[in-house]
């Protein structure tokens, strides 16, 4: 298992995702991806669409983390 | 190789889309796709092809564009007329996403050079506008093996068929035997409304990326046929002969040498 973390404050949606869904593509199953992001709809959207894509997430403040399915 | 930033940029509406990936993007880089034929149906495919990131496209057509072109062919423009439509093709193309190549044949796709064009392809769009060289188009495929997707355009109502030789029917398992001429109505003719030409490409535009990339289920074994005045969509099913000319035992192409 490994960890990562991505940076995001400043980048808008969609690309945020854009930008989360390559980083994940890149990794295995159960490996970590800490999520810096935007209050207001990076927030928001991000952690729902990756909720949707089927992996773990938590949200703890500015940062999202996803566990990869 | 993995996607730039520009890319990344460039593509990310599709990147964003549940059935899509970075992997996907990245097999359409990779991929060759030959467009024959750049009129009403040729159009709307080689841009969509072109604007989603298929690495290498081939543009084939023999004819320069004319006035009487240009309500159904997005691709020419009033400037264009008298330019080889394989060339402005490639100016257009490359001008609309310089990250691909465009490499133009002005020919007219025939059984003697048709193989020689498709070999190596992972897609054919087949964009002809007559039985002749859909038929060709289709031998050349099946001799080659390459994936192949078929449409045609008359008046209001449309037809796409997609192939994977020797897996699925091709067009002569599903059009056996030429209709006799006369039978059916020049396109000259019978005209066409560019809208519906460009609901066809569109199609045949996105059965091709699903062939390339991997996603969804393309219409193989099944036509779709669409009656624009309606649009009231029909899927038929056809299936492979044993005794087919082009997918057989001894390919058509093979037989012509």
């Amino acid at each position: 298992m490994t960890a990562a973390a991505l940076d995001l404050r400043g980048v808008p949606c969609p690309m945020n995702w854009v930008r989360t869904r390559l980083a994940l593509e890149g990794m295995a199953p159960g490996d970590r991806l800490d999520v810096s992001l935007d209050h207001g709809e990076p927030l928001a959207s991000v952690p729902l669409s990756a909720r949707e894509d089927g992996h773990e997430v938590s949200v703890n403040g500015g940062v999202v983390t996803i566990v990869r399915r | 190789m993995s996607l730039s930033d520009l890319e990344v940029e460039r593509y990310s509406r599709q990147l964003v889309m549940p059935e899509w990936s970075g992997e996907a993007q990245e097999r359409l880089r990779s991929a060759t796709a030959i467009v024959v034929g750049l009129g009403a149906l040729g159009s709307p495919v080689a841009l969509y092809l072109a604007a989603a990131g298929v690495g290498r496209i081939g543009a084939v057509d023999p004819d320069p564009v004319e006035l009487s072109n240009l309500h159904r062919q997005p691709l020419h423009f009033t400037p264009d007329l008298g330019v080889p439509k394989a060339q402005n093709a490639a100016v257009k193309l490359r001008a609309l996403n310089p990250e691909i190549q465009v490499d133009p044949y002005p020919a007219r796709f025939d059984a003697l050079n048709g193989e020689a064009i498709v070999m190596g392809a992972d897609v054919v769009v087949d964009c002809t506008d007559s039985f002749e060289s859909r038929y060709a188009v289709n031998d050349a495929c099946c001799a080659a093996g390459v994936p192949l997707v078929s449409g045609a355009v008359l008046g209001l109502s449309g037809l796409v068929l997609s192939v994977r030789p020797r897996e699925s029917a091709c067009y002569r398992c599903a059009f056996p035997v030429e209709p006799a001429a006369g039978s059916v109505p020049s396109c000259r003719e019978a005209g066409v409304l560019g809208a519906m030409a460009g609901v066809v490409g569109s199609i045949q535009a996105l059965e091709a990326i699903k062939l390339l990339a991997g996603i969804g289920r393309p219409l193989l074994d099944t036509m779709l046929q669409i009656d624009g005045a309606t649009l009231e969509q029909t899927l038929v099913s056809t299936s492979r002969r044993g005794d087919c000319s082009s997918c057989g035992a001894v390919p058509a192409a093979a037989q012509s040498r």
